[in-house]
């Protein structure tokens, strides 16, 4: 669906590489042999009053931190509506509450990681620093819940019901979670480099954990520089065809061809089965267009397309295609369009189109 | 006593996360609300959870959690006259 133009005023990201307070864009990265990639943390002090801090768990303390940075970047202090996107919330806090359960019989349970381990926690606390009682909406969609949030906050805007929307994706990593899905071969058994990921034979992805947030906006200003021009999913095609038919429809939709496509950021994890889908569709379809990853940057993580969000609006906003998201030096025209590719096991599929903010 | 006020303050420290806080900045007089440690109604609830778990102390009447914790000394002296452990 061609929806009204929505501009990206500001970004801010918290994953497993420097991010927060970075003079250069992703021009070097950090290398982990480890068998998941954790978020590095800012200062929270220097973003979060003390008292508040000693009772958030990392996810709270990243998406609060990633959603000030976005916000300092737009130039705004209060929002209109607040979007969360995350597939699993808040598992540290979860994991205590329920371990705490366990351990003393289902008593004595204090309030705190209660309270923190709802799936719309990082909202409320977000809401709650900025005094905001506007609409505050969580989606919980597994790897679709960031592109549900992004979906509701370009039709409010489109609809006129908010002028900036404060959207978001984030997701955290336990030695828990990632111990369980190792079990279904979700996730590598064992540490791997980051950096040969992708040529990794363990089955299953390299887990990750992130935080990202967007300042969106119904109007282009001095602070805008990049448009979001679409987004769309696809659950489970039955076949190649069906994907490509997928992606070509967005591609109509949102009156651009694939000769106007400039970079394909595609979501491969390390995961020998699924990765073939991106190299089909890299050798097939999307052959013509210089293609770049980013999960060896951050891991995968329910919302990771979150982070290729904040990657495509940084390549906008720099002019620049950072060399660290390619396998072969950037050669193609300065980007004007970018599409985002990324799916799930080839379950859930999705597509993000960010444009420069000039484009028609 | 003086024992069961330092092992008091150390578990405070880790129940609440008061993070920079060591058991010397901790005045064993000060109040725990308000001005003193600037603790709140959640933390209250924290410490009743702490009492019942680290000393087998359960408060009966919440009425009396605004004289039991009022200082980590009143903590402490309703501790070992209630300790069960």
């Amino acid at each position: 669906m061609m929806l009204a133009p929505t501009y990206i005023d500001g970004s801010g990201a918290v994953v497993p590489q420097p991010t927060v307070n970075q003079d250069k864009f992703l021009e070097e990265i950090l290398e982990y042999n480890e068998r998941f990639l954790q978020v590095v943390s800012p200062v929270y002090k220097d973003y979060i009053d003390v008292k508040l801090l000693r009772r958030m768990s990392k996810i709270v303390k990243m998406s609060i931190v990633s959603a000030r940075v976005a916000m300092q970047q737009a130039g705004v202090d209060q929002v209109d509506a607040i979007m969360t996107g995350t597939g699993m919330g808040c598992q540290i806090d979860t994991e205590k509450f329920l371990n705490a359960m366990i351990e003393n019989g289902e008593t004595l349970l204090t309030p705190t990681s209660f309270i923190q381990s709802t799936h719309n926690t990082m909202g409320g606390q977000i809401a709650l620093m900025l005094g905001n009682k506007n609409h505050n909406l969580t989606y919980v969609h597994r790897t679709f819940s960031f592109e549900s949030a992004l979906l509701d906050a370009m039709m409010m805007i489109a609809e006129k019901e908010a002028q900036k929307v404060l959207v978001g994706g984030i997701d955290e990593i336990t030695d828990e979670s990632w111990l369980i899905k190792t079990q279904i071969d979700y996730y590598k058994k064992h540490a791997c480099k980051n950096s040969e990921v992708y040529n990794d034979l363990q089955p299953g992805a390299l887990s990750g954990e992130g935080s990202a947030f967007f300042v969106l906006s119904a109007d282009r200003s001095e602070k805008t520089y990049a448009q979001l021009k679409g987004v769309s999913t696809l659950y489970k095609p039955r076949s190649n065809k069906e994907l490509e038919d997928f992606i070509k429809r967005f591609l109509v939709t949102s009156e651009l061809g694939l000769s106007d496509i400039d970079l394909v950021i595609m979501g491969n994890n390390g995961d020998p089965v699924f990765d073939r889908v991106y190299e089909d569709l890299a050798t097939g379809l999307l052959k013509t267009i210089p293609t770049g990853r980013f999960k060896h940057l951050c891991g995968e993580y329910d919302t990771a397309s979150s982070f290729a969000l904040w990657i495509a609006s940084g390549i906008l906003r720099h002019q620049h295609v950072p060399s660290t998201i390619s396998q072969h030096p950037f050669k193609g025209r300065t980007p004007k369009n970018i599409l985002i590719y990324n799916h799930f096991r080839n379950i859930n599929h999705s597509l993000i189109l960010v444009s420069t903010p000039d484009a028609s | 006593m003086e024992a069961l006020i330092e092992k008091l303050k150390e578990q405070i420290i880790k129940q609440l996360n008061l993070e920079d806080i060591t058991p010397a900045d901790i005045n064993e007089e000060d109040s725990l609300f308000g001005e003193g440690l600037g603790l709140d109604s959640i933390d209250a609830l924290e410490l009743i959870v702490l009492l019942e778990k680290e000393y087998g102390i359960r408060i009966e009447n919440p009425k009396d959690g605004q004289k039991i914790f009022f200082s980590i000394k009143t903590m402490a002296e309703f501790i070992q006259e209630h300790q069960k452990k």
